[in-house]
């Protein structure tokens, strides 16, 4: 790098040095005239950019706001959230502009060594067909690009950002935003309104990873062994079973199962007329059996998808182990749990991994079942929700935007070390290639 | 031997009764919610256990005629577009996307692949308070195309099946259109594209289904009853009417189910790259 910028300073023609000051001098000096006015457009923009708004927002980043809105003397005060994402904005621009002004230094640089070895230079038109052919992937994905920054990058360097503030419950506009460092986290785990809710729910949470992906994938599991047998004719019309549950969107299953175990659902109608009290099965006080029916309609929903990509990895198996196994006097638990559950946890290892970060962040589950309870004990939350049904209520129904975006980063810290710490192992990332 | 051969039956035996749990488990809430919206009454409260004490088409009309207080045609409309707009959209972007990154070696790529995956380890919804503001700003609450902005443009992050089937087809198909003179925009449209039909097809039901079934950006965007999609609409329907309930799920699974059914095949490929329903 460095021996490049001295190359550089000791061998570019003082057009080209000029670049570094008015963006396009080059591209002038070596006769590319359409191409030297897009860079000087692009400079003359940027600056009146910067005087127009960008310093104030980058300003506004840091500040967040020092005018507080007064209604009696008409003053309209800071909206610190609006300067926040605006001075977010500001950097994202900033740094857009810092690729076109390298890539204009580069550009004048190559076009004056196509100069001094009489090469011809490249037109605009030629660069414009080089994006249909050589230069194809950045246009085909600068729209993609450009869409995830703005709805999956922006928002959540902003979440992250307000993880550092007291954005939130009574802090919002008018009032003025602050950042804070790390006090939303320390809330968290210290003795506040947070953190014993916090402590308590992580520990189901972990706890209902754990078991939903264990009994998921063993029964899922269990279900293909089943199908496979030989025994079994006609298996198409089984498994179509399973694929109807599989099919039908999540959220009417859920319903539908909120329905039945409502307090005047079918399973209490028949309760009651067996002589028996109606129970709450997803009431206020049923800790244990709503988080059991959790459990169970979770199995309900993923049993099929885990069933048919077990169907898949069955019938890769090699079956000669298995007749060796049989000659050596292996009994069928034996085989299954030396032969089928070692060689399917292999080949499933990315899924399951999957499984169990899709099944800690499960939002729907307890969403739909006992959606917006709160609970003695717990803060805006109930004894059936996980982190992520947490965060939802602290950031969307109740404007605790600062810990929803502590709590966020908590789940990601969780999830991502729980998955690099797999996923690196995992052959499947570290042989990318094998098939090209 | 006569020892074995009973042992064989027996377990026959215990096998067909297992499939027939199984089944049945599987089967029965189905079951339950189709007769339910066949039910005469409405209410959850005047059935006989599981199941209505008569049957009637009565709600289907209802659900479609009587749209004062639940617009049901309107949302299922307003799904309809949703989802086929973001799945166009969104179906566009990914394979765009899933092409480039198999077939191009760039800079950037080692970096973006990594940074989609860091991404993707955020909590879904975390965005959510930035991405209500972000919609405030460009005035777009209300709308149905925020939704399908946002559905569209988050789609690209889920490039991975795709890329891995890319990655499968030979590069040397490649060189050789390139030996003949073909542009990379040229192998792209008439080599690539028609080999990807199935992942095409694939993409094109995920990005479907996944609007077609979404109830939090909905719920979070569309304040409005009448521009609710189905998912948010069901959702505010209560014990009472749980007739109603049943009729407007079997009428927006429907579509899905048959779907399913027509490319399981598809499916299992990619739940294989590891999706993940939920």
């Amino acid at each position: 790098m460095k021996q490049t910028v001295q190359t550089f300073m000791k061998t570019a023609t003082v057009p080209v040095k000029m670049s570094l000051l008015l963006m396009g001098a080059g591209h002038f000096r070596y006769g590319s005239i359409s191409k030297g006015l897009l860079y000087l457009f692009v400079e003359l923009s940027m600056i009146y950019y910067l005087v127009q708004r960008g310093f104030n927002d980058i300003r506004g980043f840091f500040t967040l706001g020092t005018q507080r809105a007064d209604a009696w003397a008409g003053i309209e005060g800071d909206n610190s959230v609006v300067m926040m994402l605006m001075g977010i904005f500001a950097f994202i621009v900033i740094a857009v502009f810092a690729f076109f002004y390298v890539q204009n230094i580069k550009g004048a640089y190559a076009m004056q060594k196509r100069a001094e070895n009489n090469l011809p230079q490249k037109t605009l038109r030629q660069d414009l067909a080089d994006l249909l052919d050589q230069k194809f992937y950045v246009l085909v994905l600068a729209l993609p690009l450009i869409g995830v920054c703005v709805f999956n990058v922006l928002p959540i360097i902003f979440m992250i950002l307000i993880a550092f503030t007291n954005y939130g419950g009574n802090i919002v506009p008018p009032e003025l935003v602050d950042w804070v460092g790390v006090d939303n986290f320390r809330k968290l785990m210290v003795l506040s309104k947070f953190g014993p809710t916090f402590l308590k729910i992580l520990g189901w949470n972990l706890l209902w990873a754990l078991l939903s992906t264990t009994i998921n994938y063993f029964a899922g599991l269990g279900l293909a062994l089943l199908l496979n047998k030989e025994c079994v004719k006609g298996k198409a019309i089984w498994r179509a079973f399973p694929i109807l549950a599989y099919a039908i969107p999540g959220f009417i299953t859920l319903l539908a199962f909120k329905f039945m175990f409502s307090y005047g659902g079918p399973i209490n109608q028949m309760i009651i007329s067996n002589g028996g009290t109606p129970f709450g099965f997803l009431g206020i006080d049923a800790k244990w059996s709503a988080r059991l029916i959790g459990l169970l309609v979770n199995c309900w929903i993923s049993v099929p998808s885990i069933m048919l990509l077990a169907t898949g990895h069955l019938s890769n198996r090699d079956m000669s182990l298995y007749e060796a196994a049989k000659i050596d006097g292996a009994g069928r638990f034996a085989q299954f749990r030396k032969l089928t559950v070692p060689f399917m946890l292999f080949a499933t290892m990315p899924v399951l991994l999957g499984q169990f970060i899709g099944n800690f962040n499960n939002f729907g589950i307890f969403y739909f079942l006992r959606g917006g309870m709160y609970m003695d004990g717990y803060f805006l939350a109930s004894d059936t929700d996980l982190l992520i049904n947490w965060l939802y209520n602290l950031s969307i129904d109740n404007n605790y935007y600062c810990i929803g975006a502590a709590i966020s980063l908590v789940i990601f810290l969780i999830t991502s070390v729980i998955s690099l710490t797999v996923y690196v192992k995992s052959p499947s990332y570290r042989e990318e290639d094998t098939f090209q | 031997m006569k020892q074995k051969n009973g042992f064989k039956m027996l377990d026959t035996g215990v096998t067909y009764v297992l499939l027939i749990a199984v089944a049945f488990i599987f089967f029965f809430p189905c079951l339950w919610i189709i007769l339910a919206s066949l039910s005469k009454s409405g209410s959850i409260y005047s059935f006989d256990g599981f199941f209505p004490r008569s049957y009637s088409l009565a709600t289907f009309k209802k659900l479609f005629t009587d749209t004062t207080m639940y617009n049901y045609p309107k949302w299922f409309l307003n799904t309809l577009m949703v989802a086929t707009g973001s799945c166009i959209l969104g179906t566009f972007l990914t394979i765009l996307t899933a092409y480039t990154m198999s077939r191009f070696e760039f800079k950037a790529r080692k970096p973006m692949m990594k940074i989609t995956m860091v991404l993707g380890m955020f909590p879904s919804f975390m965005g959510m308070t930035a991405v209500y503001l972000l919609m405030t700003q460009f005035g777009l609450i209300n709308h149905l195309w925020g939704l399908i902005l946002i559905y569209a443009a988050g789609a690209p992050m889920g490039y991975l099946t795709q890329k891995g089937f890319f990655d499968t087809i030979p590069k040397a198909i490649d060189e050789a259109a390139k030996i003949d003179g073909a542009t990379n925009l040229q192998i792209f449209t008439k080599i690539n594209l028609p080999l990807a039909k199935p992942m095409i097809v694939y993409t094109a039901l995920t990005s479907f289904t996944w609007p077609w079934s979404d109830f939090i950006l909905p719920k979070l965007l569309l304040k409005e009853k009448n521009l609710y999609t189905v998912a948010v609409g069901l959702m505010s329907l209560d014990e009472t009417e749980f007739a109603r309930f049943a009729a407007g799920s079997v009428f927006i699974a429907l579509p899905i189910v048959v779907l399913y059914f027509c490319l399981v095949r598809n499916m299992v490929n990619g739940i294989a790259a590891g999706a993940v329903k939920g």
